[in-house]
């Protein structure tokens, strides 16, 4: 068993323990953080398997912007915990066979698709050649990513430009009656805007009436 | 390939054995030779000598809900920038026109935020 | 060398592990949301492996895009959920039944 092969049973043994804390801890904001925690061993495990660029990818995205979201609406909510944690466990014995059900399939296919040495078998693609030690994944990935999908590329965009227009749209609420110094007003104001001269004719003494003043 | 990242795993590997010992370290001696009598007047929880008025949590405003998501479009347009940056030689000018118009849908969005006053905080 | 068939089988218990989390937190938005991100992080290991074993960048390109739709996606549902919130004053699955038949 090579160094590559333990550091993997590592991190893949913490991974599906994080994985476990987020389905049963108590608080949203455990999960969230466990949550975190298997995101991180997954870009660890991803940077065994080579690709790099995900792995940061994964860290910089999910762990640096997602994550934070979801904490973010954990925080919002005033949540009670314990009315949603109500009956838990009443589904688990659905949830648990289904569980073992989808890992015994998985498992069986796996199984059966290593053991065959015929054409179809995972065995039979010959392992993969070490990369050459000037290697970039980023390159590498660079190269394909702007030549080969260029319209995929675009349509990423199109849907991130969806995302930021959908969430101004559901969430953001205008308040009303609040006091903006408006700072850009405040700069261009010209004197005649804001002073009114206006001309008082003197008061005279005769009559001891005051006299209105002219404009 | 893989030994190149032999330092993160050492920083790892160290970064996790300090924190477990200093815990340990906390947590251990504070159980062999601290004082515990704990009752429940002294567990109860006060604010300068007097009940908590509120929950402790208090509640984010939706403003920070929507920095953070202009925050995640903007790191993932960042994201898509790492390759191109380093491949920009092999891929030529097809490739600074594809950026250019991803720039351009996400410069819309950028433009439609800030009209919209999604960026001002008051 | 990381075998092949060890990704996968860490993948498929990932996957059942969250769908197991569905069942679990049925009631809890926000979870489920957790766990569809959980489901998603397990597919994208089976790429990673396959682009790993066949030498073949491809399956990180897609590993990528469904980062970025799995970004915007939370972040509508999310959105979604603090509308929701705002109008239930609950986020509790059971009880958005207004459009039961």
């Amino acid at each position: 068993m090579s160094f590559t092969e333990i550091l993997f049973y590592v991190f893949s043994a913490v991974l599906v323990v994080s994985a476990l804390g987020v389905i049963t801890a108590r608080n949203p904001v455990y999960s969230a953080l466990w949550l975190v925690f298997a995101f991180f061993n997954s870009a660890i495990i991803w940077m065994l398997l080579e690709a790099e660029f995900l792995a940061i990818i994964l860290i910089l995205v999910y762990v640096g912007a997602v994550m934070v979201l979801f904490l973010f609406v954990v925080m919002m909510l005033d949540i009670k915990v314990e009315e949603l944690r109500a009956g838990f466990t009443r589904y688990a014995w659905l949830g648990l066979p289904i569980a073992l059900l989808v890992i015994g399939e998985i498992g069986s296919v796996v199984w059966v698709k290593s053991q065959d040495d015929k054409a179809l078998g995972l065995s039979s693609v010959a392992s993969p050649a070490a990369y050459a030690a000037d290697y970039s994944n980023t390159k590498a990935l660079g190269q394909l990513l702007y030549t080969e999908y260029l319209y995929p590329l675009q349509l990423a965009a199109s849907i991130l430009l969806i995302a930021i227009v959908a969430a101004i749209v559901l969430t953001m609420r205008k308040r009303s009656g609040q006091k903006v110094q408006d700072i850009g007003a405040q700069i261009s104001v010209k004197a005649k805007d804001r002073v009114r001269i206006v001309k008082v004719a003197a008061v005279q003494p005769e009559t001891g009436n005051t006299v209105e003043g002219q404009s | 390939m893989l030994q190149n990242y032999l330092p993160i795993l050492i920083f790892l590997g160290v970064a996790t054995g300090l924190s477990l010992l200093l815990l340990g370290l906390g947590f251990g001696f504070g159980a062999l030779f601290g004082i515990r009598k704990p009752y429940a007047e002294k567990q109860s929880t006060y604010e300068c000598g007097f009940e908590p008025f509120e929950d402790s949590r208090i509640k984010f405003d939706v403003r920070y809900y929507l920095v953070a998501i202009l925050f995640i479009v903007f790191d993932l347009e960042i994201a898509f920038l790492f390759p191109w940056a380093v491949s920009l030689s092999k891929i030529g000018a097809v490739g600074i026109a594809a950026v250019g118009i991803f720039l351009l849908i996400l410069v819309v969005g950028f433009i439609y935020e800030w009209k919209k006053g999604a960026l001002e905080w008051d | 060398m990381i075998s092949l068939h060890n990704v996968l089988m860490l993948s498929g218990v990932l996957f059942s592990l969250s769908v197991a989390g569905i069942f679990l937190n049925r009631k809890n938005v926000i979870l489920l949301l957790m766990c569809i991100e959980l489901m998603l992080l397990a597919v994208n290991f089976n790429f990673v492996a396959f682009s790993r074993q066949l030498g073949d960048l491809h399956g990180q390109i897609f590993v990528f895009f469904i980062l970025t739709v799995a970004a915007a996606e939370s972040a509508i549902g999310l959105a979604i959920l603090v509308v929701l919130f705002r109008q239930r004053k609950s986020i509790n699955v059971e009880q958005l039944d207004t459009m039961k038949g």
